[in-house]
């Protein structure tokens, strides 16, 4: 399954990670992801029939906690950093515009 | 005072402060004067906190005179790599959408350490978001290797193992995803310790792979690292994944028993000795086991068989994760100053008619934000996510992962400790893997099976004694140049990793420190 990356298929990822790639970067990304998409292409070949897939990274089991009020949060932390606020909140451009 | 920066380790400091050789306020400025010196060479820092560190350090001194009682960490400077949080300070990860962010809270290691009173010198230079294995992926130029200032440091954390290596600081936090302690660790001559999963909280690490990434010390002695391990590890219950530490297993984490150490087994796992190892660290891994081997602890060769897979398992889940953990930086919230207002048409955007306002400030801001390493990940990890891709990629490399955590598990039913070397070969030239990633993520190979299988690792160096009083001056004399690096190179540091059982941080550091007893020359 050699470079099923294309420039369509860039495009279409760029704008799915809401990132912008400019005309010079889009060549020499399109270029390496190939060749790191030729290298992990070897997995293909191994067995991994009625193997279970590793999901997270831990054998914790869940732990549950009583659902009680807790003081000591950090609230509206961080919001001087915010370049506009309003109410104690983000001010962003309209969604739909 | 009468103290050489060059032999302080957290043990020699704790003990010259309590004789009162000297106090932490001494040590403390003489960290910031040679900082000043020598690090516009090295460019290890990104940020100096002088004056709360000489705050801290007036604290202990305070304690010192009142007798009061005082932790092994006490007064210790210390440099924290810039994607762990402190509190009211600029953490950046070294990345240009985190350019002016301030943190809102301490990350759980921080808050611990700020307990012991350990004094914080500054933060460490990165690659950014921890992506990289040279810290030329920092938005704010490459550490450079205190052994030779035209070779890398390693990474991601080569700002922290080259601080401590260069003597400007006595130990360093650095977190490790798939070889970010360790790598760095080796390429610069110190002792690095990729910690358990789970073992040390991540609470304000600036995540990359999160069912990868670990926080864990970098420092001069095994000793030490052993030290600064036991201050931050514990459950943390701002992170899920944390767990409690081993009951009762400190003593014997700080000073181990011969008598336990001289019963465990080691073995060497025959696909990490393989033709892409260069000769010299062969060779370096070679003696190093057989000094080991002079104290009394066996040996045996053993198979790890699905190791040559672990590097494509690793290149796909890390950028997949990557994709969704970086997807949280809007370009809003931790917005670069000025640049709110520089926001406008871009000649170049493709299909930006049909984009909202907002949508205009994610693609504008995230890429001016993110280097060419971040943005290579997040396509990469939207790519092995994506619909139609996902089984064949992310689901197929989970699934050689559980192998690779098999074969550990197989392996540590036979022996106790597994040793193997850190990289493939001594630093490299800056520059030399820059423009080709899958270059710079082939120096990872030996590193990124440890943490697929969630395993301790500690990275220490090879023939210790032939470089350790050479650090300063070396790159200033010796020209080098590719066609002599193989003779050259006899002094640049090698290193060889000790892998663990899960939460066994305690044989690995046992060894190390018998091992560091008859190779070390020097200290204290």
């Amino acid at each position: 399954m050699s470079s099923p990356i294309n420039k369509e298929t860039l495009d279409h990822l760029a704008k799915l990670a809401r990132v912008e790639i400019n005309a010079a970067e889009e060549e020499k990304l399109l270029h390496d992801l190939q060749k790191i998409l030729d290298y992990v292409a070897e997995l293909q070949g191994v067995d991994t029939t009625s193997v279970e897939a590793v999901t997270g990274g831990t054998e914790l089991k869940n732990v549950f906690r009583e659902d009680t009020e807790r003081e000591n949060t950090n609230q509206g932390a961080g919001t001087e950093a915010l370049p506009e606020i309003q109410d104690g909140y983000l001010k962003i451009p309209p969604v739909f515009e | 005072m009468n103290v050489s920066l060059h032999n302080l380790t957290i043990e020699s400091f704790h003990e010259g402060l309590l004789n009162k050789k000297f106090s932490a306020l001494e040590i403390a400025q003489a960290f910031f004067e040679r900082i000043k010196e020598s690090d516009p060479k090295i460019h290890a820092y990104l940020d100096l906190h002088e004056e709360s560190a000489l705050r801290t350090a007036e604290a202990v001194d305070l304690k010192v005179k009142n007798d009061e009682a005082l932790g092994p960490l006490a007064g210790v400077p210390l440099a924290v790599k810039d994607n762990i949080l402190i509190k009211g300070t600029r953490t950046t990860a070294a990345s240009k959408i985190l350019e002016n962010y301030v943190a809102s809270y301490d990350a759980g290691v921080i808050q611990k350490l700020r307990d012991e009173q350990a004094v914080f010198l500054g933060k460490t230079n990165l690659d950014e978001f921890a992506m990289g294995a040279s810290t030329e992926n920092s938005a704010f130029g490459p550490t450079k290797n205190p052994h030779d200032l035209t070779r890398v440091a390693g990474g991601s954390s080569g700002g922290s193992a080259a601080a401590v290596a260069a003597h400007m600081a006595v130990a360093a936090l650095g977190s490790d995803t798939g070889g970010s302690i360790r790598q760095p660790a080796a390429f610069c001559g110190v002792v690095g310790l990729k910690t358990t999963y789970g073992s040390v909280s991540r609470s304000g690490l600036i995540a990359m792979a999160s069912s990868l990434d670990q926080i864990g010390p970098i420092t001069k002695t095994v000793k030490d690292a052993a030290l600064l391990f036991n201050a931050i590890r514990g459950k943390d219950p701002l992170d899920a994944t944390s767990a409690q530490a081993p009951e009762g297993e400190e003593p014997e984490l700080i000073n181990p028993s011969w008598d336990k150490v001289k019963e465990l087994t080691i073995g060497l796992p025959k696909e990490y000795f393989i033709p892409g190892l260069e000769l010299e660290v062969a060779e370096a891994v070679e003696e190093a086991k057989r000094a080991i081997e002079s104290l009394g602890i066996k040996t045996k060769t053993i198979s790890l068989p699905h190791t040559p897979h672990a590097l494509a398992t690793y290149y796909i889940i890390v950028p997949a994760e990557v994709s969704a953990n970086l997807a949280r930086f809007d370009g809003i919230r931790y917005a670069r100053q000025g640049t709110a207002d520089e926001r406008g048409p871009h000649a170049d955007v493709r299909g930006n008619k049909n984009r909202s306002a907002l949508q205009e400030i994610y693609f504008t801001q995230r890429g001016r934000g993110f280097g060419p390493e971040a943005k290579r990940r997040i396509i990469l990890g939207t790519f092995v996510l994506s619909s139609g891709y996902y089984d064949a990629y992310y689901a197929k490399a989970q699934q050689v992962r559980t192998l690779i955590k098999r074969d550990f598990e197989e392996a540590f039913k036979d022996v106790d400790v597994i040793l193997a070397p850190v990289t493939p070969t001594p630093a490299f030239k800056i520059g030399e893997k820059a423009d080709d990633p899958l270059a710079m993520y082939l120096s990872d190979i030996f590193t990124v099976p440890v943490n697929l299988a969630g395993l301790p690792a500690l990275s220490l160096p090879a023939r210790a004694q032939k470089y350790a009083d050479r650090t300063q001056t070396n790159a200033d004399k010796l020209p080098r140049d590719s066609a002599s690096s193989q003779r050259m190179s006899a002094t640049l540091p090698i290193g060889f990793q000790l892998i663990g059982r899960k939460f066994r941080e305690v044989d690995i550091l046992g060894i190390g420190q018998f091992y560091e007893r008859i190779t070390k020359t020097t200290e204290s």
